[in-house]
């Protein structure tokens, strides 16, 4: 049955990509929810709160606050924290509970705006589609808020989509200034499937490059390899001259696609490219094997933090 | 723009009075702040027993998480725990589900392809299906109890049937409601219970999703004549499970489980008896002499307590003016053991807890002994800035506090399984007491 997990538990949520984007920039993150989702994010899918604690809070939603659409009770919370809290813009990141009764996030971020006197910007995520989604909602509204047209303090090369959520403890994060000046900057680099959405968002030239991967191949690959993880890192093994397909869960361009590689949503579809496909090895989170535990092949476990919440 | 962690004194508390606690210190009045207290309430994946292990506290149960992928993500760090191995499902919802509410009519489907993967995979069929629902439903107002009948009737013609579906909500929406989560949930379970006769010497304690440690209110229920002592989580079959309904009465542990204890009292005439969980040795025993003269038996506690007092005594001693800090991420009403800790005559420095309007009275209490003890919560977006070098604690008690005072001696003292009555207050002090020996090592 299409979206009936029997073996997997969920993947990083977009709430969680988008709160990923905004973790180094000193934003005060409010994720619009009732508590649960601000616990998936700093309880589980941020490996960086333990280490370095950001302004990430909960709306405190409650249910009449959801049913009466108490947008300026809302409001008034921010405007209290931000008053308190040192930030340097506000960001709201949304949840299923908005989506459901429809929040407007245009007026808003309207309404927040005309509370206090920073920047607000609001990333339209809705707890259903996944973590890459929401990093590039984040990107494109940090984008829209913050990207200098004629940037005079740039950068030689900005790393995009390089977060935790793909990459782990190899992340590499942008700050504030990175997006103020990012229309500026000498070289783009998408390194993950948001990366390439964001760059194609700002319309500039990139490249397509994993850093972790890049000349480096996994101890373990040989023969025709699947690889599944985020499309950027298969590409960069591709490129590196692995023989393989790419099969992912979460995005996959035009731009990166070749014959044999295939977006994968539901568990049947990966097990069925594992037991058909005739590969020699399968690079993916160990997590996935036990998807296919019939599989007598190679196995290289390159972990995906969005798929198993390993760093 | 001052960096300060928010807090009252418990003086400046009770000069406001209940009626006017101050809105930093409260629940739901502001944003929330991810401390580990309120990710352990809000994450029920992360530790503790929140919706998802209470759901599954039924033995031969699974549960069907039916949600935004988002609500089941941290499920995983459950999963991963031997004791829930294929016990978790998930339906996940799509943006179409949300408008058109079809999800609700998957449910019965794949009820059905769960249970046939169990069967394919030579797993135990199980006896109950837990369907979780989470704040979307809440919202859309879908009658849950409905789509789970439902569900049980398709599955009644065939191998499958027989077996029980009931719904779970993890609304955190509704946390501070009538029915919040927890305690919607704990009716849920008591609903499988049916109807059965009674044995006089049948007892259930009921509240906790884990064991009571050895605590001496077993024995106390043993030497009175109870043959049988049940508590969910030492059922270990369903059938076992089942046997809950043939009880003379409750004890209820944890006030969570009072709504259930009343469904109980309705529908299988079985009457219950509260006892709370202190750390007064004082209030230990005459709750006791309460409870045995409510239920008609004989407690001999003197022994038990004496063994707490000299728990406390030998930790007094060696520690004479020990200064505690104490979370809420823990065994205990950090506001009760505040006011216990500074009646057995230590210092508490600083709470990290919310404070609802029916614990008052301890902060009113705590106020007249040490009116300094400064009352932070959890959930305050200040807490951010909460700086431990402003702590003069010799030791924390609770995770919350180690958060905040990672370089203090800490006992976390928050387990799954319950300390209760002297045990609770022996072990402890005991725990406190050893903390203390290693650090100075």
């Amino acid at each position: 049955m299409k979206g009936l997990r029997k073996v997997l538990t969920p993947f990083a949520p977009d709430q969680s990509g988008a709160s990923g984007v905004l973790y180094s920039m000193g934003a005060l993150t409010v994720i619009i929810d009732a508590g649960g989702c601000t616990g998936n994010v700093c309880g589980f899918d941020e490996p960086r709160w333990h280490d370095t604690r950001s302004a990430v809070f909960s709306a405190g939603l409650r249910d009449m606050d959801a049913i009466l659409g108490r947008d300026e009770l809302l409001a008034s919370k921010i405007k209290s924290a931000a008053e308190r809290i040192d930030t340097s813009f506000v960001a709201v990141v949304g949840t299923p509970v908005p989506a459901t009764i429809g929040t407007d996030y245009k007026a808003l971020k309207k309404l927040i705006a005309s509370r206090i006197n920073i920047p607000v910007i609001a990333v339209p995520t809705n707890g259903m589609k996944l973590y890459n989604e929401g990093e590039k909602e984040a990107y494109k509204a940090l984008i829209d808020e913050f990207a200098a047209e004629d940037p005079s303090d740039a950068k030689e090369q900005i790393v995009l989509g390089m977060t935790p959520l793909t990459y782990g403890k190899d992340h590499i994060d942008i700050s504030l200034d990175d997006i103020r000046n990012i229309r500026g900057v000498g070289k783009l680099i998408a390194a993950s499937s948001s990366g390439i959405d964001a760059c194609m968002y700002l319309g500039r030239e990139y490249e397509i490059v994993s850093p972790v991967y890049r000349n480096n191949i996994p101890e373990g690959i040989k023969g025709r390899t699947l690889v599944c993880h985020d499309e950027v890192v298969g590409k960069t093994l591709r490129d590196a001259g692995v023989d393989c397909d790419i099969a992912t869960f979460f995005k996959l361009h035009d731009i990166v696609k070749q014959d044999g590689d295939k977006k994968i949503t539901e568990e049947d579809e990966f097990i069925e490219m594992v037991r058909e496909g005739g590969y020699d090895t399968v690079a993916a989170d160990i997590c996935l094997k036990e998807l296919v535990p019939d599989y007598e092949g190679n196995w290289v476990d390159l972990k995906c933090f969005a798929i198993s919440g390993r760093t | 723009m001052e960096h300060k962690a928010v807090y009252y004194t418990a003086e400046e508390i009770l000069k406001r009075g209940k009626n006017d606690i101050p809105s930093e210190l409260q629940s739901g009045m502001s944003l929330v702040y991810s401390s580990p207290a309120t990710l352990a309430y809000n994450s029920p994946g992360a530790e503790g027993f929140g919706v998802k292990r209470a759901g599954l506290s039924v033995p031969e149960s699974v549960m069907l998480i039916v949600a935004p992928g988002c609500c089941g993500r941290n499920t995983s760090l459950i999963s991963s725990m031997p004791e829930y191995k294929n016990r978790f499902f998930y339906l996940e919802m799509s943006e179409p589900d949300l408008v058109t509410g079809r999800h609700l009519n998957k449910i019965p489907d794949a009820i059905r392809e769960v249970l046939e993967f169990l069967r394919d995979n030579r797993r135990k069929i199980p006896k109950a299906v837990m369907i979780c629902i989470t704040c979307v439903d809440a919202l859309l107002g879908t009658d849950m109890d409905r789509v789970c009948r439902k569900a049980e009737d398709a599955l009644a013609d065939g191998e499958f049937a027989g077996v029980k579906v009931r719904p779970c909500y993890m609304y955190a929406l509704t946390r501070e409601g009538r029915r919040p989560p927890m305690v919607h949930v704990r009716q849920t379970i008591y609903s499988l219970l049916e109807p059965m006769q009674k044995d006089a010497h049948s007892v259930n304690i009921i509240g906790g999703f884990a064991p009571l440690e050895n605590t001496e209110l077993i024995e106390y229920l043993k030497l009175a004549g109870i043959r049988n002592i049940r508590q969910i989580s030492t059922c270990r079959t369903y059938e076992e499970f089942l046997q809950m309904a043939s009880a003379n009465f409750n004890i209820v542990i944890d006030p969570e489980v009072r709504a259930a204890a009343e469904d109980m009292n309705k529908n299988l005439n079985i009457p219950y008896i509260e006892l709370t969980r202190v750390y007064s040795t004082d209030k230990i025993s005459s709750q006791y002499k309460a409870f045995a003269s409510v239920a008609g038996i004989d407690i001999v506690d003197s022994e038990e307590k004496t063994e707490a007092d000299e728990a406390v005594a030998r930790l007094k001693k060696a520690y004479p003016d020990l200064v505690f800090n104490i979370g809420e991420c823990t065994n205990a009403n950090a506001f009760e053991l505040a006011l216990s800790l500074t009646r057995m005559g230590f210092k508490v420095d600083e709470i990290y807890a919310a404070l609802a309007p029916e614990n008052f009275v301890y902060v009113k209490n705590l106020a007249l002994l040490s009116p300094d003890t400064k009352i932070y919560c959890n959930m305050e977006p200040t807490m951010l800035y909460y700086r431990i070098s402003q702590s003069k604690a010799h030791v924390t008690v609770g995770k919350d506090a180690k958060f905040y005072c990672p370089d203090i001696p800490n006992v976390a003292w928050n387990q799954d399984t319950r300390p209760f009555g002297y045990q609770g207050v022996r072990d402890l002090m005991n725990k406190v007491f050893e903390a203390l020996k290693e650090a100075k090592a």
